[in-house]
């Protein structure tokens, strides 16, 4: 990387530097024109080292890219076509097949770090993969897209983008599509040491013709990291909210061995975001982005949020706001033999959070052994299908609506902090299997996962009440925490802290789901949709 | 399994004897002069108590309902007296709704009202209201209704009352509804609405002369 020239530079200006914003664009919806200024392409094919259950193999990882020539400053410099490839060795496939994986479903998380003048940042790349079959021998090549951050720099300078760590999700399938056990496999990848400085992906000079440190710097320009809630004062087109906030991706950190992102406000929302800038028109409250990339006309999008007791702890967490995507079941007039008429309908659903199936990351402060104050910062990922299975018993002139929504869950724990004092959980910290709750019918649905009951009726030409799948309301259950593995790092087993902590049964759940966008219908009612298709509706959680 | 649907097909049976019976003591000469009063003039119109459209057993809700049109004296039998060009059901914060979910409609309008009888001795005009056409929306199913819905309308208290009968509307399209709606449904629409024109209550009434 080259210095910044004999510019002399203001302390203030080397302040200004810092403000190496990153946030969440969505590069497949980026327009062909953006890159067409003049591009950069990366084709780097990387050795890594990988951390698997088996023990530490050597990968091959290759990243492409196209980033803009050069850029000025303000100006968002987006990477497009990225895609991560990972060749995972013969011994991964042999972890996945001995838990009977026939197919896999990969998510990974790149870490890049961006300098500039010294300063030095991180973006996260995710990118996810579709399904795909494990071979039953060699070696098992996973290509990923998805989700890429932006970067921004007010300074002048050469930006340096270097590879880093690499997260590898893997969430693997039986033959007949049931999750394996566990649900989940986490691979952490370094850049190996032959890798050397071929891990400097691209060198983007920034700052063409404007070389005085103070030139282009309207007044406006002044937010740093440590100032961001005056919006977005960039001197560039209107940005997202969070383009000057510091570069926090939740709790990812370094070495890129948590796949999470920032709870919200990061990515590119499109038609989010009015709401929590100063003077905007009111809009609906802050949320996670909702999107439906592939809108089918049965597609509903809906938040939901709520409380879950954690009765060993003696208290309740908040569940924050999370994305499902649902695709609605055709709701059928059936007839039973004993002559009762039912309205039957089975929808599916998946949380969706930064293109992952989990919520936001969310943190939970709790005694432990009743003494020790403790803060974990934890997700609920999904690990199965969700299905949504309503029954309307018709009886004239009342109809009573039951719904059951069944999820496998398993709890993750990123962090852990016991009197201020972190604990490093290491990267693959979760339940040693999904969270489950008593089942009425478990030959139908056997396996673990949670139940959610939801009740509505309408009874003599009143409204309708209670919760009803695309008009939202109350569910509620109860779930058995089971006990944790996978946690601690560096020869420490948190294993037993958090299960003697967390886990355990009766835990009372109960979550709010809010109005469903209709995504794929021709003109979604008003009341229900953002201008761009998310769910206007936020619930609030109750108790 | 057939002996519900049996049920039900008595009960529509039932209410078109009922219509029927209460269409048979018109009057023996048919009136074919309208008197609209106030005429020609505009109208508004919003719903007393709940308007519940119904479908397969399926109740859809509405808390408000609101319309407006004008109206003007007419001759004729059967004879359009007034013309609907808006009328929304449900409103903001209270949406319409049903075990389904929320009910979003939208009225193709004009729809019409139309006289075929009245009473003199109680200031009621027998009719329909016509040109029915709504899409409604309930999350993903869409499906559109068209056709007729029987009412009478009160002269002393500006009351339409809206009380169709099964086979007067019909599902003529439905898309993501499965059986629960199908094309071919025969939906029922019921509610009552009050009507004035300013701060008049209107009164309809026909005569023979």
């Amino acid at each position: 990387m080259r210095g910044p020239g004999p510019t002399p530079r203001s302390s203030r200006a080397r302040v200004r530097g810092a403000t190496i914003a990153a946030f969440v664009a969505l590069a497949p919806l980026l327009p062909a024109a953006a890159v067409a200024v003049g591009t950069l392409k990366v084709d780097a094919s990387l050795p890594y080292v990988c951390t698997l259950p088996s023990g530490q193999q050597p990968a091959t990882v290759r990243i492409t890219a196209a980033f803009p020539e050069r850029a000025v400053p303000g100006e968002e410099i987006r990477p497009t076509d990225v895609t991560t490839t990972v060749e995972l060795p013969a011994a991964a496939v042999a972890d996945l097949t001995a838990l009977k994986a026939s197919t896999v479903r990969a998510e990974t998380l790149l870490t890049v770090g961006a300098g500039q003048n010294g300063q030095r940042t991180e973006a996260s790349w995710r990118g996810t993969a579709q399904p795909l079959g494990v071979p039953a021998e060699g070696p098992l090549t996973l290509t990923t897209s998805g989700d890429v951050p932006t970067l921004t720099t007010d300074a002048a300078g050469d930006l340096t983008l270097t590879a880093e760590g690499l997260a590898v999700d893997l969430a693997p399938s039986t033959a007949d599509g049931a999750p394996t056990t566990p649900a989940s496999l986490s691979v952490s990848c370094v850049p190996g040491q032959n890798a050397g400085d071929r891990t400097l992906l691209a060198t983007v000079p920034v700052g063409s013709g404007t070389p005085s440190p103070e030139p282009s710097g309207p007044p406006s320009s002044s937010a740093t990291p440590e100032s961001p809630s005056p919006g977005p004062h960039v001197p560039r087109p209107p940005l997202p909210t969070g383009l000057n906030a510091p570069p926090r991706t939740g709790t990812t950190r370094g070495t890129g061995e948590v796949p999470t992102v920032p709870g919200s406000g990061a990515r590119k929302d499109r038609g989010l975001t009015a709401a929590d800038e100063p003077g905007a028109p009111a809009a609906r409250p802050a949320a996670p982005p909702c999107v439906t990339e592939k809108p089918t006309p049965t597609s509903l999008s809906a938040y939901i949020t709520g409380y879950s007791n954690v009765r060993k702890l003696n208290g309740a967490n908040v569940i924050p706001v999370s994305c499902v995507l649902i695709e609605q079941g055709q709701p059928e007039f059936v007839v039973l033999p004993d002559g009762s008429m039912h309205l039957f309908q089975t929808s599916t659903g998946a949380l969706s959070h930064g293109g992952r199936r989990q919520t936001p990351p969310f943190k939970a402060t709790f005694l432990t052994f009743g003494f020790a104050p403790t803060t974990a910062t934890l997700v609920l990922e999904q690990a199965g299908p969700m299905t949504v299975t309503s029954d309307v018993l018709l009886v004239f002139p009342d109809n009573l609506a039951e719904t059951y929504i069944r999820v496998p869950l398993v709890l993750r724990v990123l962090d852990v902090e016991v009197n201020g004092t972190r604990l490093d959980v290491g990267p693959s910290c979760r339940t040693e299997k999904p969270l489950s709750s008593p089942e009425p019918t478990p030959a139908k649905y056997p396996g673990d996962h949670l139940v959610l009951l939801g009740k509505g009726q309408l009874l003599n030409g009143t409204d309708a009440t209670g919760y009803l799948l695309t008009s939202g309301g109350p569910l509620t259950g109860e779930v058995t925490i089971p006990a944790f593995k996978g946690c601690g790092a560096g020869g420490e087993n948190l294993d037993r802290l958090l299960t003697a902590s967390i886990s355990g049964p009766g835990n009372h759940i109960k979550q709010i789901q809010g109005q469903t966008c209709s995504v794929g219908v021709e003109t979604p009612p008003p009341d229900q949709c953002t201008e761009d298709r998310q769910p206007l509706v936020v619930p609030k959680p109750a108790r | 399994m057939n002996k519900p649907i049996r049920k039900l097909a008595v009960v529509a049976g039932a209410a078109s004897a009922a219509f029927a019976l209460a269409a048979a003591p018109a009057s023996a000469v048919p009136s074919t002069v309208w008197t609209v009063n106030p005429t020609p003039a505009g109208f508004t119109a919003a719903n007393s108590g709940n308007v519940v459209l119904s479908v397969n057993g399926i109740a859809m809700t509405c808390t408000k309902s609101t319309a407006s049109g004008t109206m003007a004296s007419a001759t004729g039998n059967p004879a359009t007296v007034a013309s609907i060009s808006a009328i929304a059901f449900g409103a903001t914060g209270a949406p319409c709704t049903s075990v389904l979910g929320n009910v979003s409609t939208v009225a193709t309008t004009p729809w019409t009202v139309v006289a075929q009888d009245y009473t003199a001795a109680t200031g009621v005009t027998k009719g329909y209201v016509g040109n029915v056409d709504a899409k409604v929306t309930v999350g993903a199913c869409v499906f559109r209704v068209t056709g007729k819905a029987s009412g009478t309308y009160t002269n002393s208290t500006g009351a339409l009352a809206v009380n169709s009968v099964a086979g007067e509307l019909t599902v003529v399209s439905s898309t993501n509804c499965g059986s629960a709606v199908p094309v071919g449904a025969k939906p029922t629409f019921k509610g009552t609405y009050l009507v004035k024109s300013g701060t008049v209550i209107p009164t309809i009434v026909g005569s023979n002369p």
